[in-house]
């Protein structure tokens, strides 16, 4: 239908306007939603509108002005609101009929939501509302967390941003490398919570982020960068599972990777380099970019990673450069950088760990390992391809060891977004290595 | 001499927001001998700044009390979080190592200098 195609690609469009127009979140939101629900009944019926957005901006508008009446709280302010919207320098009529006349508030809007006063899980899910459009519902299925505490989650943000007085703006060059690579933690977290295989397609909507935020900050290499990673990551999509089991990268069908996401990625990415900044996600894009290649140039990898360890201070990315030095030095060499990381609550860590140790040939320890990362994983494939390797290490693998599935405990532990790897303290790199670190899984 | 008191309230559900004074305590903060007052919104609009090894760290959310004590307060005028931020950071940096500053906004009050 006609209306979901417009819903998904303007709601946040609708929604920045009105946030911008009506200096609340909450009240932009409902009004948005019913203009939405007005469409829903009308343009099947009369046919759609010449400007779409116009239309539903405009009439959006207009029910807020009638909620704000209704509501009859009539503060002084809320009638100097009115008034103000009433004498809004556009009139509805010009609204409707030119597109060109509207300006594009996401970029605010993303600001405002990321802004380093929310904390991050609500920064993310805050996100995902406003600018993606998605449903209450789906935003807490996406991070299993009940209905009720991610609407009082997303409420309570709302409020504070009301309250405490968050700018909607663009902040200032000065404040903009921070709050610019908050805003992409956010984009490339949702990105790969959806790689965990929940029941919402995060990664798709994570990458419409990311070419939104594209085409609003063209000039921005990091943000070029972060959508040109998420393309070559999700470009084999298709390959990473068979029959619910994880494929390594090397098994991949490569005729199942999707060609055009690929040149659209490397396309990107030459974009961003020709701007020479290397940022966290340059480097992270250039590097998904070279694992597809083959053979691969793992002197290459391992030099980048080490940049990316420069730059990030990220135990995880100097994993992921153990990898890459244990393909040029052997397994012993990668595993000597292990032994100096300091990982053993990140899951794979010790799939990683277990992996180097089997080619070492030190069996019982790899088998070890294989068994701590299970106990960490978190999906089922993944469980499923460690199951395998624990049972190709050798030992018996003793049923009454198997660590009990126990659906709640993992609900409960995949709820917190990354613990500790994502402190939203930290401007600049977080929620790193997960992407890069699945290259090497699939 | 001079004393601020300090108002503690149990969790609410209801938005305070459009609820006014009540009457009686109105004319309470009218007296002269009051010499300023502030009612604060929630404290779930609350951001806690910490100084930490040269970071400014951000905490969505009140500074919650362990061992540390309520050694004062100021009150300011910005445009917006940001602006509040900036002057509770340089507020910050001057201060004892171990402060934290938690920055809430006001919902309404008055004030007549003391």
């Amino acid at each position: 239908m006609v209306l979901d195609a417009v819903f998904r690609d303007q709601w946040g469009r609708v929604l920045a306007t009105l946030v911008g127009i009506l200096g609340d979140i909450e009240l932009a939101e409902d009004a948005a939603a019913e203009a939405f629900a007005i469409a829903a009944e009308r343009w099947p019926r009369d046919g759609e509108p010449a400007n779409p957005v116009g239309w539903l901006i405009t009439t959006a508008r207009n029910s807020a002005i009638d909620q704000l009446r209704r509501q009859q709280v009539l503060a002084a302010k809320t009638t100097l609101l009115i008034r103000d919207l009433e004498a809004g320098p556009q009139p509805p009529e010009a609204l409707m009929d030119d597109a060109a006349t509207i300006p594009d508030e996401r970029l605010e809007l993303i600001f405002t939501c990321c802004h380093p006063a929310l904390a991050f899980e609500t920064q993310v899910a805050l996100t995902l509302r406003t600018l993606g459009g998605l449903s209450t519902d789906e935003i807490a299925l996406a991070f299993l967390v009940p209905f009720e505490t991610m609407s009082k989650r997303l409420t309570r943000a709302k409020h504070k941003i009301r309250d405490a007085g968050i700018p909607f703006a663009v902040p200032p060059d000065h404040q903009l490398p921070d709050r610019l690579a908050a805003v992409l933690a956010v984009v490339y977290l949702i990105f790969n919570q959806g790689w965990g295989g929940g029941r919402v397609d995060l990664a798709a909507e994570a990458i419409h982020l990311g070419r939104a935020l594209a085409g609003l900050m063209p000039d921005e290499p990091e943000v070029l960068a972060l959508l040109a990673l998420m393309l070559l990551h999700d470009a084999r999509k298709a390959a990473r599972l068979r029959d619910g089991q994880l494929v390594p990268l090397d098994d991949q069908d490569r005729t199942l990777w999707d060609t055009r996401q690929i040149d659209e990625g490397r396309a990107l990415l030459q974009r961003a380099m020709t701007r020479r900044r290397t940022g966290p996600y340059l480097l992270q894009a250039a590097i998904a970019d070279l694992y597809l290649y083959q053979p691969r140039d793992w002197r290459q990898i391992a030099a980048l990673y080490e940049t990316l360890t420069q730059q990030t201070g990220s135990p995880i990315v100097e994993m992921n450069r153990a990898i890459a030095v244990a393909e040029i030095d052997g397994p012993e060499a990668g595993l000597a950088i292990l032994d100096r990381l300091d990982l053993d609550h990140y899951r794979y860590f010790h799939s990683t760990r277990a992996d180097l140790l089997r080619r070492a040939g030190r069996r019982s320890e790899a088998h070890h390992a294989y068994r701590r990362a299970l106990d960490l994983a978190q999906t089922e494939p993944e469980q499923r391809f460690l199951q395998d390797r624990l049972a190709a290490t050798g030992e018996p693998y003793a049923e009454a060891a198997r660590p009990a599935p126990a659906p709640a405990r993992r609900a409960g532990r995949s709820v917190r977004l990354r613990p500790g790897q994502a402190p939203r303290t930290t401007p600049g790199f977080v929620g790193s290595g997960g992407g890069v670190l699945q290259t090497l899984l699939s | 001499m001079q004393y601020a008191l300090l108002a503690y309230a149990p969790q609410e559900d209801t938005d305070r927001a459009p609820r006014p004074v009540p009457g009686v305590l109105a004319a309470l903060l009218d007296r002269p001998n009051v010499t300023g007052w502030a009612r604060l919104h929630a404290d779930e609009s609350a951001t806690t700044l910490r100084h930490d090894d040269g970071r400014m760290l951000l905490t969505d959310g009140p500074f919650i009390d362990s061992k540390e004590y309520l050694a004062g307060l100021f009150l300011i005028e910005a445009d917006n979080l940001d602006g509040a931020l900036v002057i509770a950071q340089e507020l910050l940096l001057q201060t004892r190592p171990g402060v934290a500053i938690e920055v809430r906004p006001i919902l309404d009050g008055r004030f007549r200098g003391a």
